[in-house]
């Protein structure tokens, strides 16, 4: 075999290894990002973990984030939050956590969220906040 | 902390640059071994742009044919320059390694095609593949490591 062809399946091994890693990451990131803001709201609401350095977040996740008519967005610098940060274990920018009515975290998107994502899981976090005041 | 105007066409032409360098040196390299040169000749244009833009080969073609003659329509994004010199530089660094295993053997006298050309070959495409990630999908690898280590205080991301 060609030493083109030996490279190729090193850097195509490298590169799965890495997406699959980069996968690991964020499940194991989503499970632990279980925190609770101090500061609740009547309708469920996103915290937009951003930075200065963030790219993707100008480009995509702001025009995405400006779509959603209404909603609260808490835009959070996660350099300067760091706390806050680390308690939705944010390790990558953009990062948006879809936030029920009392303040506790239902969805978290590691990376670009698109708005009808966003969308969905703000209508199941509308639903499941109907559920509660009905049962209470 | 403070954001300028980043021209988003400069960094594509960049990306594409990069990928299409690498690409070349890498089937080329199938058929005339030192098309291999292209390798360390961008690791230089690539160092050399981040610490001198004005040296910056493909960023250079933008601002000077490219956009003036409106083949590239400008895209300025409100941004910072320094995570983006940051992931060149760190895709020169990862270039200069790999011209290192390229060239390491030949100066050794060992002409054949051995493991340390494979390694160089891998580090190389993996640059390419980076780059091709950031310029289809806006992933940029290089600026997530530039938050980490701003974010533990080993370099000044503000």
């Amino acid at each position: 075999m060609s030493p083109q062809l030996w490279a190729l399946a090193v850097a195509g091994t490298v590169v799965l290894a890495a997406a699959c890693l980069e996968m690991f990451r964020s499940w194991r990131a989503r499970r632990r990002a279980v925190g609770v803001t101090a500061s609740p709201s009547s309708q469920p609401y996103i915290l937009y973990f951003t930075g200065d350095g963030c790219t993707v977040c100008r480009t995509h996740q702001e025009p995405a984030l400006a779509r959603l008519n209404g909603v609260r967005i808490d835009k959070v610098d996660a350099i300067a939050e760091r706390t806050l940060a680390d308690r939705f274990h944010v390790y990558t920018l953009p990062t948006t956590v879809v936030m029920s009515p009392d303040g506790s975290a239902l969805h978290v998107n590691y990376g670009y969220a698109p708005a009808p994502r966003l969308e969905r899981q703000l209508a199941e976090a509308r639903g499941s906040a109907l559920r509660s005041a009905a049962t209470a | 902390m403070s954001t300028g105007v980043v021209d988003h066409s400069a960094l594509k032409v960049n990306q594409t640059g990069i990928v299409l360098t690498v690409l070349v040196a890498f089937v080329g390299s199938a058929f005339w071994r030192p098309a291999l040169f292209l390798v360390p000749l961008l690791a230089i244009v690539l160092l050399l742009g981040t610490f001198a833009p004005q040296l910056a080969l493909f960023k250079q073609l933008y601002f000077k044919v490219l956009k003036p003659r409106g083949i590239v329509k400008p895209q300025p994004v409100q941004d910072r320059p320094e995570p983006h010199n940051f992931a060149q530089g760190l895709g020169g660094v990862f270039l200069a390694v790999s011209a290192l295993f390229i060239y390491a053997p030949l100066l050794t006298g060992d002409f054949r095609p051995g493991p340390a050309l494979v390694i160089g070959l891998a580090l190389a495409l993996i640059v390419a593949v980076l780059a091709f990630v950031n310029l289809a999908f806006g992933y940029c690898l290089g600026c997530q490591i530039y938050f980490q280590l701003g974010k533990r205080g080993l370099i000044r991301a503000s």
